[in-house]
């Protein structure tokens, strides 16, 4: 004759102690953002140097850039002295191109006829 | 030239922001005792193509119209400085088009393309680095970066370069 009947039931706990565990749970993250962190790094000092590269492209290009605008601003400083002589030619005493300032220094004109 | 009124200044915060509808021009040229330049005419994606090399090439004229200008800002007083440095750019950008248009016409125009950023635009610039090179002794290189490594723009593998391939 067979068994019969039923296997027993399992009641008690069965909580096996399986899978990576805490510490490596843990330590897996812990790599990985270190590793990101360290691409960061890595990225801000690539980002550094190609701030670097755009500033020296700017500064070899500002003297090109200064002495052409230098040339403008003096043909239109001497133009409006002109105008100012033409304009002022019959008032007696008047210097033309006096500066506001008491100082050598030079100092941009802030006024601009159109 | 009658003197236009002030206009109602704009709603855009700024110390007494104007846009009058004339334009700043000035049709009065160079007194005549100022000898002549042809302005250099170059645009702004050209000119950052050749940045490196104007700077080699016209190093000494460049830091004659810095120490000029430190002397004193007036334009009057650096007038001949400039001169040469603009002279001296021209002649580098002559010699660039004649010996190596096309890669100059690829990388500036890469840069036109892609809002003038050097790092989105290595393949055309090595090209045009290696022909200038070759051509005209001319080499790229960046004052202060860290010593003992390459170049940003001689990079193997860089970590910042175009998302579209």
């Amino acid at each position: 004759m067979s068994r019969g009947g039923f296997e027993a039931i399992k009641y008690k706990r069965n909580l096996p102690t399986r899978g990576p565990g805490g510490a490596l749970i843990f330590g897996g993250v812990f790599a990985v953002c270190a590793f990101g962190f360290w691409r960061v790094g890595l990225g801000n000092l690539e980002k550094r140097e190609l701030q670097r590269e755009r500033a020296w492209s700017r500064i070899h290009l500002v003297p090109l850039l200064l002495a052409e605008s230098d040339r403008d601003v003096y043909r239109r400083e001497q133009a409006a002295l002109a105008r100012e002589r033409e304009i002022m030619k019959d008032v007696p005493g008047w210097e033309v191109g006096v500066k506001a300032y008491h100082s050598k220094r030079y100092t941009p004109s802030t006024i601009v006829v159109i | 030239m009658p003197v236009t009124e002030a206009r109602r200044a704009s709603l855009i915060p700024g110390p007494r922001r104007q846009f009058p509808a004339k334009d700043y021009i000035d049709p009065a040229p160079l007194p005549k005792s100022i000898p002549h330049v042809d302005e250099i005419g170059v645009t702004s994606a050209p000119l950052k193509t050749a940045s490196f090399f104007i700077g080699e090439h016209c190093k000494d004229y460049n830091e004659d119209f810095m120490l000029c200008k430190a002397e004193s800002r007036d334009p009057e007083h650096c007038l001949k400085e400039g001169r040469k440095v603009t002279r001296c750019a021209q002649d580098l950008i002559t010699k660039v088009r004649t010996t190596c248009l096309k890669e100059f016409d690829a990388h500036w125009e890469c840069l036109e393309r892609n809002n003038q950023e050097f790092f989105l635009c290595r393949k055309p610039e090595t090209a045009f680095n290696s022909c200038i090179f070759e051509k005209l002794k001319l080499s790229k290189t960046i004052p202060g970066s860290p010593a003992g490594k390459p170049q940003i723009h001689e990079k193997s593998w860089p970590i910042y370069g175009a998302i579209q391939k």
